[in-house]
């Protein structure tokens, strides 16, 4: 006698919630597919795992076709087996799928726009990822920063103190740069044409492009505000398939602008960002849109069209390449504009082939970077991307996507192509052409010889207090003068000493890396700015210089030979006399962040990712250590 | 002509084309009782992409090789694929010709005509058993429905290419066999993959209204 399959109760709700998930759209998707395989080589995992059927697009395409024909279509609920109808019973058939949804598609749309009979397969694929995170099945770091977002706004786990800080410490690296002490980035202020919001990323991983916006903002004369809520761009509910956590991070964003009053919602570069916040979120929350939405790129480019900002594009020399991010093309139609960008702040741009619509993922998309689980998969994915990249020669390869700057620059150091990746916003910053503050040449005011004699090295601060002579609005800001006394000889004007030359005198850091090359660069970086270095090439030995010398700061490594780094640490955080012991970790695996973040103690104080230049190193470790002061 | 013959020509196919006519009307009522879905956001991409734009562009994508990367890298396929169902067309097109319309048939041309397309179409049709069957990835996707819908048509072509003539000096059977699969075929249609023509013009027209609103079709590639 055959015994009747008891079905769990989580395939249960699945099956149930599937038929209040179809639309149209979705129900045209999963009828019409005729298995002509037409859409098999558009996908980049196929690419990659040749001779390996189970990543066609239409296979995995069937694993939630089978669900649908089996519950909801006709010929499969009379005999299953002839159009290969089937159910879900158990936990495992769920993880099955789980892995297939989430681990073996990026969502990217490429297959899509190349089935003959339009079928949409990521579309549905992200239902049926809907409906897996509906009863719990989901890869842990979904469900990590899912809670994330739904509970602290972002989806990084940004705390709005921290945040806030970041800000700040932006703002004042901008009036260093700019000599300008009226440059700010507000908070909160009302009635702004714009309201910028960006990616969680950006504050945690990538302050400088927060620095960047702000100066081109500033440039242009923008009146221009940033949220102290609701600043998230990002929208996980995209990935997740959740729609509801879609719908609520959207209006958060848009409750702001319409609470401050602003006309237009600016979203930093980022292509999930831009596709949720721009086009899918008015959907989920069910919101009309009474401002403006637009992405950075556009914004930026009509400032330049409209004469708002003025670029040198010789300041970008390097030969660089365009990667579209697949929702800011696939989804969102956004094409040329990044382009005529690049084209008036570099002077060497080089396309990648193919592009646009038809260009492959980077490997990241669909919260890909987010599923340590299947990083090893996504790697091996990332040939395509590869190979695409190496063609173009390029130097620099530039995204509109803080997503595809992480997907991008995992593939380039697995394959090891030495490319640099960056965003537009930083192009065009560097390319900015500020108009010159009138500085009164300090000659002219004081002629130094009449002050100081010539063969005399005297401190300034004894020869002429500059305020006294120059107003305070013409001199330079980094002319500290009281505290960086600047030794004139031979008559000349007084060179302008940065105080960063000096900042870290005094700091003691160890440095743990087992590539000696890494060592010897942070090394000699932060030598050559005072601070006194001890190196460390294992885990081990980190803890116990650590112990011996309490350092200011460590950088960390995250992976080196010996005892886990994530143990090292642990150890570290919890040994009660190095309390005041700062960390920074400095990696080229961001999949092993988990490390360290998933611990329950102190996270570290600063985290940067290989290949670290001198520029984002100072700026890092400096902050670092101003907030342990 | 036998009257089974002359009942398989006029009545069984009208009854089969009834029961076509009516089990697609039921299964548009079916598909339209799904929510249609919307789209809130301002428009976004090029100002000259709109969703009617959109809608056009995707109905017409089929017949425009160099618009999708799949078929500009495998003409050929795309050609065959052309064929198989301008095949199909003239295949169903006799069957209504044959009954109602016998006259047209005394033209050489058109007989011959007739005979080049549906006999191509059956190449193909075996063709496209091979490689369903053959290939590892094609095997891996297909259902018995695909086989079996495949090898239906590639048999009706061949039986259609045999009754293009008209002929029943040297017996009936191919005739027979020919209108008894059209009608098998007629019935058994809503329920196999062949009815993908009857949701082709539903799933483009709401892929391309949403790519048309968001300026991605029609596609931009460099
Ligand atoms: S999804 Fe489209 S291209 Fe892919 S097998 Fe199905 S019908 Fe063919
Ligand atoms: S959406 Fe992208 S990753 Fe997913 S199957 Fe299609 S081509 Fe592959």
């Amino acid at each position: 006698m055959s015994q009747k399959k008891e079905r769990s109760q989580k395939a249960e709700k699945v099956i149930e919630r599937m038929g209040q998930k179809l639309n149209r759209q979705i129900v045209g998707s999963l009828t019409a597919c005729v298995h002509c395989g037409m859409c098999t080589e558009s996908c980049h995992y196929v690419l990659a795992n040749p001779g390996d059927p189970t990543y066609a697009p239409a296979y995995k395409a069937d694993k939630i076709r089978k669900l649908f024909k089996r519950h909801y279509d006709w010929t499969g609920r009379v005999i299953p087996w002839w159009v290969k109808a089937d159910s879900v019973w158990t936990e495992e058939d769920l993880e099955e799928l789980k892995d297939t949804v989430f681990g073996k598609c990026t969502n990217c749309r490429r297959c899509t726009l190349n089935c003959p009979m339009g079928v949409d397969y990521a579309t549905f694929n992200r239902m049926a990822r809907g409906l897996l995170v509906s009863v719990g099945v989901q890869p842990e770091g979904v469900a990590v920063v899912s809670k994330d977002q739904w509970e602290l706004g972002n989806q990084m786990g940004v705390l709005k103190e921290d945040y806030l800080d970041t800000l700040e410490w932006m703002e004042e690296e901008l009036q260093d740069e700019l000599e300008d002490p009226s440059v700010a980035i507000p908070v909160d202020k009302s009635d702004c044409t714009v309201m910028y919001a960006i990616n969680p990323r950006e504050v945690k991983y990538d302050p400088r492009s927060i620095a960047d916006a702000a100066k081109i903002f500033h440039a242009a004369g923008e009146s221009w505000t940033m949220p102290s809520e609701g600043w998230d761009q990002t929208n996980f509910g995209l990935f997740s398939g959740d729609d509801a956590l879609g719908g609520s991070v959207a209006r958060r964003l848009y409750e702001k602008v319409i609470e401050l009053n602003a006309s237009r919602l600016v979203i930093s570069e980022c292509g999930h960002g831009y596709r949720s916040t721009r086009c899918e979120g008015p959907n989920w929350a069910a919101f009309d849109i009474p401002f403006e939405m637009e992405s950075s790129v556009l914004t930026m480019l009509r400032y330049i069209r409209e004469g708002r900002i003025k670029v040198d594009k010789s300041r970008n020399t390097q030969l660089v390449t365009f990667h579209d991010s697949c929702n800011n093309a696939r989804s969102c139609g956004l094409f040329e504009e990044p382009r005529e960008l690049l084209n008036l702040v570099c002077e060497n741009f080089q396309e990648m082939y193919p592009n646009r619509a038809e260009n492959y993922c980077c490997t990241g998309g669909g919260g890909a970077m987010s599923m340590s689980e299947y990083t090893p998969n996504r790697l091996k994915s990332g040939v395509v991307k590869a190979d695409q990249l190496k063609e173009t020669g390029a130097e620099v390869v530039v995204t509109s996507c803080h997503n595809c700057v992480d997907g991008l620059s995992d593939v380039i150091r697995h394959y090891e192509l030495g490319i640099e990746v960056t965003q537009l916003v930083n192009l065009v910053a560097n390319a900015l052409v500020i108009e010159e503050k009138i500085v009164v040449p300090v000659e002219e005011v004081v002629p130094v010889e009449e002050v100081v004699p010539v063969e005399e090295v005297v401190p300034v601060e004894e020869v002429v207090p500059v305020e006294e002579v120059v107003p305070v609005e013409e001199v330079p800001v980094e002319v500290a003068v009281e505290e960086v006394p600047v030794e004139v000889a031979g008559g000349e004007v007084p060179e302008v000493v940065s105080a960063d030359a000096m900042s870290l005198a005094g700091r003691v850091i160890v440095v743990a890396d087992d590539e000696p090359d890494q060592v010897e660069f942070l090394a000699t970086v932060l030598e050559d700015h005072g601070a006194t270095i001890y190196r460390a090439a294992t885990g081990d030995e980190a803890l116990e210089l650590a112990r011996r010398e309490k350092p200011d700061l460590l950088t960390l490594d995250l992976h080196m030979p010996g005892r886990d780094v994530g143990e090292v640490f642990e150890m570290l955080r919890e040994d009660p006399e190095l309390e005041e012991l700062k960390v920074c970790v400095i990696t080229g695996r961001p999949e092993l962040r988990k490390l360290i973040y998933d611990r329950s103690v102190r996270p570290p104080e600063g985290y940067l990712d290989k290949p670290v230049d001198e520029e984002r190193l100072l700026l890092n470790v400096r902050k670092i250590l101003e907030l342990a002061d | 002509m036998s009257e089974f013959l002359h009942f398989s020509e006029h009545t069984l196919q009208e009854v089969a084309i009834a029961w076509l006519v009516t089990v697609y009307i039921i299964r548009v009522i079916w598909f339209l009782r799904f929510k249609p879905g919307g789209d809130r956001q301002p428009a976004t991409g090029a100002a000259d992409t709109t969703p009617r734009r959109g809608i056009f562009y995707s109905w017409g994508n089929i017949f425009m090789p160099w618009a999708m990367e799949s078929t500009r890298r495998n003409l050929l396929m795309w050609i065959t694929f052309g064929i198989f169902h301008v095949g199909v067309t003239a295949s169903i097109a006799l069957s209504l010709i044959i009954p109602y319309g016998p006259g047209l048939l005394e033209s050489a041309f058109v007989v011959t005509l007739f005979q080049i397309l549906i006999g191509t179409a059956f190449l193909i049709g075996v063709t496209r058993i091979i490689r369903r069957a053959g290939g590892k990835y094609m095997r891996a996707l297909s259902s018995p429905d695909d086989y079996f819908s495949l090898i239906l048509l590639t048999v009706w072509f061949f039986f259609a290419f045999l009754s293009v003539p008209n002929q029943t000096t040297n017996g009936e059977t191919h005739l027979l066999t020919y209108f008894l699969l059209t009608a098998f075929f007629l019935m058994y249609v809503p329920f196999s993959k062949i009815s993908h023509y009857l949701y082709y013009p539903f799933t483009r027209y709401y892929l391309g209204k949403t790519l048309g609103h968001r300026g991605v079709y029609p596609v931009q590639r460099g």
